[in-house]
């Protein structure tokens, strides 16, 4: 499945000693991941671990207070606004509370970015659009507006959003997090057919088997450092440190 | 009540309420357009434009309009600024809305959600698109009930230029007042299209915001 690519970039992210504080408040120190071409990549832990916070610097949602992001070779500069921008493009963001534009249709809110962002040929967006919201099953819901769809239908149009901009990367932020039980499914095989076909993504989430079934790595943290990094096999059935276990064995009753 | 002089004045009232509703619309449009301008500059990052437009608002609302536009009429010929009484009513009134404007826009882009800029982030919108596709439009849906009633207030306090010289509809009535000595029927023929212009406004301002409510 993993397809290592043929330009000379090893990594699509690299983040490096990166550290990330609010005020006086350090979320985490000194954290190094670097992501391969199609791989994915789930990170789980408890809430207030800083696990979504280090996924919201990897696109510049939070300025990191050190170290440094590269991005498919290009490093995340906070000054060149430009570059940032060129380089965040490249990455889909799928966000907890699905941030769908609310005075938009469906179809609108898929092709808004491609055509106001890279100013993309309308007809080309459009047939882009349709196909994609086909991809994710809401190819009947194209005129609606989000309000009229459930969270799971609202977080598959912003898979589908993410994915019009044609990104290299995609970032989900608990992306099933905020849906009722029975719509976490919809979302997690939308998500899990994306990396059958080689998508490299970044997936902070508390869903356990779907880091067990399709994550190629899972890292653990806790209290803003990576306290195990592996294989899901590893980390699900012989974890090493005593914090993955004891998370492990709450979340997994 | 001599419904003969409300009959005989009535065409002459008609072409006050014109000017009336010219200057209404005038003023709302710059009004906006202030209001945009300065409910940005007020949220902006930068202290000098913060600075600027605080400036302005605390001015304008923290002094009677009626002073503002004696000061624009009566006040700006002496530094060599000559307004002709609609000029004088436009900027008064234009600035003077835009101010309670500026207000009621920057409260409307704060209600958005910080989720839309992020996921507007996230897409690559730039700053001015981001405002422009997605927060500005959302704003207006949230602003239309504060928006319809500064326009109603709008369309009364255009009553005010009629103290320089501004031939609207109050100053119709002072004249036709002053020419029959009948104020019961010429006021209330006035207030009856003051009510009848106000009353147009706020269902046109209802049906936009039914009409937003589709989302």
């Amino acid at each position: 499945m993993e397809k290592l690519s043929q330009e000379n970039i090893e990594y699509m992210i690299e983040a490096t000693n990166i550290t990330k504080r609010f005020g006086d408040l350090e979320v985490f120190r000194d954290i190094t991941v670097n992501v391969k071409k199609g791989e994915v990549l789930c990170i789980i832990g408890p809430s207030g671990s800083g696990k979504s916070t280090f996924l919201r610097c990897l696109n510049h949602l939070e300025e990191i207070n050190g170290g440094k992001i590269v991005i498919e070779g290009e490093e995340l500069n906070p000054k060149d606004k430009k570059l940032v921008r060129k380089i965040t493009t490249k990455m889909g963001m799928v966000f907890q509370q699905f941030n769908l534009f609310p005075h938009m249709t469906v179809l609108q809110n898929v092709m808004e970015a491609p055509m106001v962002v890279k100013k993309e040929d309308k007809n080309a967006v459009l047939e882009r659009a349709k196909m994609l919201l086909n991809k994710v099953g809401l190819g009947d819901k194209m005129d609606f507006y989000p309000s009229k769809l459930s969270g799971g239908q609202k977080q598959r149009v912003a898979i589908a959003r993410a994915l019009c901009m044609n990104p290299d990367i995609m970032l989900f932020d608990e992306p099933t997090s905020a849906l009722d039980p029975e719509l976490v499914g919809e979302v997690l095989s939308v998500m899990q057919n994306l990396a059958n076909e080689g998508m490299t993504m970044v997936v902070v989430t508390h869903e356990m088997g779907f880091a067990k079934e399709v994550a190629d790595r899972v890292i653990f943290m806790d209290g803003g450092k990576i306290v195990e990094e592996g294989k899901p096999k590893g980390i699900f059935s012989n974890p090493k440190e005593d914090r993955t276990k004891a998370f492990l064995e709450k979340v997994l009753m | 009540m001599d419904t003969g002089i409300i009959i005989k004045t009535l065409p002459i009232l008609l072409k006050g309420c014109v000017m009336t509703v010219e200057l209404t619309v005038i003023t709302l449009i710059i009004g906006t357009v202030l209001g945009i301008l300065f409910a940005l500059m007020k949220l902006s990052n930068n202290i000098v434009l913060r600075l600027i437009s605080g400036f302005y608002t605390w001015i304008i609302r923290g002094t009677p309009m009626l002073l503002q536009l004696f000061f624009f009429y009566y006040g700006l010929p002496f530094i060599g600024i000559r307004l002709s009484p609609m000029q004088a009513a436009i900027i008064g009134l234009g600035l003077n809305s835009g101010a309670y404007m500026a207000e009621i826009i920057r409260g409307g882009i704060l209600s958005i959600d910080k989720g839309q800029f992020e996921a507007a982030k996230a897409l690559g919108f730039n700053y001015s698109e981001t405002m422009q596709k997605i927060i500005l439009p959302q704003t207006f849906k949230v602003i239309i009930p504060p928006v319809g009633n500064e326009f109603i207030t709008i369309l009364k306090d255009t009553s005010l230029v009629s103290t320089i010289a501004m031939v609207e509809l109050m100053r119709t009535a002072q004249q036709m007042y002053a020419s029959t000595f009948r104020p019961i029927e010429i006021f209330f023929t006035a207030a009856v299209l003051y009510l009848i212009m106000t009353t147009v406004f706020t269902s046109i301002f209802s049906a936009y915001e039914k009409k937003l409510s589709v989302y």
